[in-house]
């Protein structure tokens, strides 16, 4: 009994030491509080760095793969009131813009976005864009014909063949909602029902959409051009293609990573420190190098080898605001079309 | 008066700590823009997909307890009263997977049975698709969560045999063969132990979030994670789990009819009669074999795929720069949480054993019940109290982690502590009270060592469910302090397989090494003595 209580004393005063950490000031001096959607084996490293180089300890909540990129997201819809974090990392820019949209985060312009294309930030400065990933077309080698548009997802010739991540999480959410924007309504609708008649198999995520089409079992998929990359590098019989790159097409849509300062955050000038932190060319050099292979937005970053430059890319034109807005409109009609 | 004092502040901090998220969340569904509503019941109810989460939680949930039932209760016997070799050993063995968190075990199968697991290189990519297949799905998701519950339904048998009184056995043994003495008499006796297992084995399966969602198979914990962090529907969430709180309530009524009122013919205290030894004869070694075989298949070959996997220091190397700071925590988390469950549990315990307040039932019911809710949910009924700038002191601390902890795991403290107490004869505390001690003397001085060895299991029993649990801490964890299975479940996005290995034999050897240093030093205790 004695050692327990001694034990239950202990325990308290190592609550207590915590919680009078969080009362000592408005802004907590030497920390950042950071909400991560980009995959933490990827991040972690970049926080690290940071942590060292500013000596400002970063501490972070990070998703899982569970919760499809949006559980940081929703922990700070859910912390408009009481917010915990000063910055946010989002794995795509859609997110940042539902942020905008609830009146969650606050502009900041980083002297380090110079040099990112207009299209990647918004104009208010409420988020700015980092290091992308393209939507590209994973295809079997031993595929005899190979797609060159998305219209080969409803082509009577690839029927039973192709496959796509459920497009109620995810980048797919993002392209489907773009496609929305782009198509219209009506078009889209149709779209989608052509992929069900054309027995398009819907997968958990890009990555075993990836891997479906490594072991032979489909012969393409859209995925995101890491999890192409990656099973390139593996020695996985597959190759890479940038869909929609001729005259008149759609172009390939890029999907940023992009970061936010939280409104009324604890440590707002940390805050800024972090943001110019991931806005920097190094950042996007590390990320381009790193397993998750990420296209940089800087000019005169080097590219991944398997992928283009950005300048060498037909990319998608879209507005990011309206495709935020499109994609919450079309969850009911995607989550009937799941199934969900 | 202070023994009511003390026992109403416990009843307080468990009300405060896990009925009030549990009904300020349930309250909240009922509000739909700020009306009294039940629009997110009837949502739930008009979907075709909430039938398909109900099959599949009940599928998932029967086809577990059936079979860790059907094979735990003879592993059970095999191991406490027969003459196999090395059941002491094999008894150690089939404990090890509830030691560690089940999704480590899935991942340790996803080694064996995946895409390009080592079956599928040793046989063929066609194999490794098709079990595979097999392995995300229904009979997956059995598979682990058997191996990992069924020493529950072994423990339980091994435990409740002890109480069964040798003389029945033995009269028994005059007019027939052991395995109609087994069948007629023994196991008879020992069925409410037998039936417990079942329930538990049947609500841990049912509440298992982690498993499930590593191998992609929808059920309820699933769906209300998914709701609550991918769609932030906090409603739909929250409605997908009443189904799981009706059938838990169900279950404990069955549990308050069937298995309370049962009365076992018990070994007579105090005596030092030795069980009768089954021998098994000619069977012996067929039997030490399929045992043997069972316990490689289901125990031995999922860490060993783990080790393979893992196996080299580059791989463990990447698991301490990235999540050592995480590991600490966890291990300092179980620490503070087994601690408070020892003592939370231990008075919860005394109030059901000794009926001191009217509301003993009623506080056996509510840590039953919450123990047997998805962890999501007491994670989500958390997170709606707490989050708000007044209660950031919880909210924004490891304390809401340990809330969640005390919510979830004090039934099993309480429930150990009640099982001591009963081995106390009420002489001792009467004679204290008689010679004028105080209550909180007493309890400090006579019933606490008494129950020593309860106190010390409850620890042990809360640590263990602390340093594994997944869906709470995910929950509500506080920026940075992201205990070491949230890290790897994080980490696990996109992370190369052999540092997750390593990550989980990681967190095995920090769950393992501690139990057996104490179970090492114990023993020494007890042979020194």
């Amino acid at each position: 009994m004695k050692v327990v209580a001694a034990l239950t004393v202990i325990a308290v005063l190592i609550c207590l030491s915590g919680c009078g950490r969080k009362g000592e000031s408005p802004e907590r001096k030497g920390e950042v509080v950071v909400y991560v959607s980009e995959d933490q084996v990827f991040s972690q490293p970049i926080l690290m760095d940071f942590e060292r180089e500013t000596g400002i300890r970063v501490r972070a909540v990070c998703d899982t793969e569970e919760a499809k990129g949006t559980g940081t997201m929703n922990r700070l819809i859910a912390e408009k009131n009481n917010p915990q974090a000063d910055v946010y990392w989002a794995n795509e820019p859609i997110r940042a813009v539902v942020l905008k949209q609830r009146g969650i985060s606050t502009p900041y312009f980083s002297s380090n976005a110079e040099g990112i294309p207009d299209i990647f930030k918004d104009p208010d400065g409420y988020w700015t864009g980092f290091s992308a990933r393209a939507r590209v077309f994973v295809v079997n080698k031993g595929s005899r014909n190979k797609p060159h548009s998305i219209a080969a997802y409803t082509d009577p010739a690839w029927n039973g063949k192709a496959v796509i991540a459920n497009p109620l999480f995810g980048t797919t959410t993002t392209h489907t909602a773009a496609l929305f924007t782009l198509y219209g309504d009506e078009k889209a609708k149709a779209f989608m029902n052509d992929l069900k008649k054309n027995a398009v198999k819907i997968s958990t995520s890009n990555g075993e959409s990836a891997d479906l089409v490594a072991s032979g079992e489909f012969a393409f998929s859209l995925v995101d051009s890491d999890d192409a990359t990656n099973r390139m590098r593996e020695g996985r019989p597959v190759e890479m293609i940038f869909p929609d790159q001729g005259q008149g097409e759609l172009g390939c849509l890029i999907v940023p990573n992009a970061v936010v300062l939280i409104k009324d955050g604890p440590n707002p000038t940390n805050g800024k420190k972090l943001i110019d932190c991931l806005l920097s060319k190094e950042t996007e050099r590390k990320l381009a190098l790193a397993a998750c292979a990420q296209i940089p937005l800087h000019p005169g970053v080097p590219a991944p080898r398997e992928l283009k430059p950005l300048d060498k890319i037909k990319t998608t034109e879209i507005d990011y605001e309206k495709v935020a807005r499109k994609m919450q409109e079309i969850q009911p009609f995607l989550k009937d079309w799941v199934g969900y | 008066m202070c023994k009511r004092a003390v026992l109403l502040t416990v009843v307080i901090i468990l009300v405060v700590v896990g009925l009030l998220p549990v009904l300020v969340m349930f309250a909240k569904t009922l509000v739909t823009d700020g009306h009294f509503s039940f629009a997110s019941y009837k949502a739930l109810f008009s979907s075709g997909r909430q039938w398909v989460l109900l099959w599949h939680t009940l599928a998932l949930s029967s086809l577990t307890t059936v079979l860790a039932t059907l094979i735990g209760l003879p592993l059970g016997i095999l191991l406490a009263r027969t003459d196999l070799p090395l059941r002491r050993t094999l008894a150690v063995l089939f404990v090890i997977p509830l030691l560690i968190p089940p999704y480590v075990t899935a991942v340790s199968w996803f080694h064996i049975l995946g895409r390009e697991g080592f079956l599928s290189q040793l046989l063929g990519p066609a194999v490794g698709a098709r079990t595979s297949g097999w392995l995300f799905g229904l009979p997956g998701c059995v598979l682990v969560l058997f191996s990992t519950f069924l020493p529950i339904v072994i423990l339980l048998t091994m435990t409740y045999l002890k109480t069964v009184s040798p003389h029945l056995e033995e009269a028994g043994k005059l007019v027939g063969k052991w395995p109609r003495v087994l069948r007629q008499i023994t196991v008879r006796l020992i069925m409410p132990g037998v039936l417990l297992g079942a329930m538990l084995v049947f609500l841990l399966s049912m509440g298992e979030f982690g498993v499930p969602t590593f191998l992609r198979y929808s059920v309820f914990p699933v769906e209300s994670f998914t709701q609550f962090s991918a769609f932030y529907n906090f409603e739909a969430a929250t409605a997908a789990t009443i189904p799981l709180g009706v059938i838990t309530l169900g279950l404990l009524a069955v549990e308050r009819i069937f298995l309370r009122s049962k009365t076992y013919q018990l070994r007579p205290a105090g005596t030092d009669h030795q069980f009768p030894r089954i021998d098994l004869g000619s069977g012996r070694l067929w039997l030490f074999a399929i045992v043997s075989v069972l316990s490689f298949l289901i125990v031995v070959l999922p860490l060993l795929a783990l080790v393979i996997e893992s196996f080299s220091l580059s791989a463990f190397r990447g698991a301490f720069s990235r999540a050592g700071d995480s590991l600490v925590r966890s291990l300092t988390y179980a620490a503070i949480g087994a601690s408070l469950l020892a003592i939370v549990g231990f008075f919860c315990g005394y109030l059901i054993h000794t009926r001191s307040l009217p509301l003993w039932r009623g506080v056996d019911s509510l840590t039953i019940f919450l123990f047997a809710l998805p962890s999501t949910v007491i994670g989500i009924g958390l997170t709606t109290l707490w989050n708000r700038p007044s209660t950031n002191l919880i909210y924004a601390t490891p304390v809401i982690i340990i809330f969640g902890y005390l919510a979830q795991y004090t039934a099993l403290t309480s429930r150990i502590t009640v099982t001591s107490l009963a081995q106390i004869p009420p002489s001792m505390e009467e004679a204290a009270q008689t010679a004028g001690a105080a209550w909180l003397r007493r309890t400090g001085f006579i019933i606490a060592p008494l129950a020593k060895r309860g106190l010390i299991a409850g620890w042990i029993v809360g640590f263990i469910f602390c340093l594994r649990d997944t869906g709470i801490s995910m929950m509500v964890y506080p920026p940075g302090h992201d205990t070491f299975p949230v890290r790897i479940f994080t980490l696990m996005a996109n992370g190369p397989p052999s540092l997750i290995a390593a990550l989980c034999v990681t967190l095995v050897a920090a769950t393992l090494l501690p139990l057996g240093i104490l179970g090492f030093a114990f023993r020494q205790i007890r042979s020194h003595k």
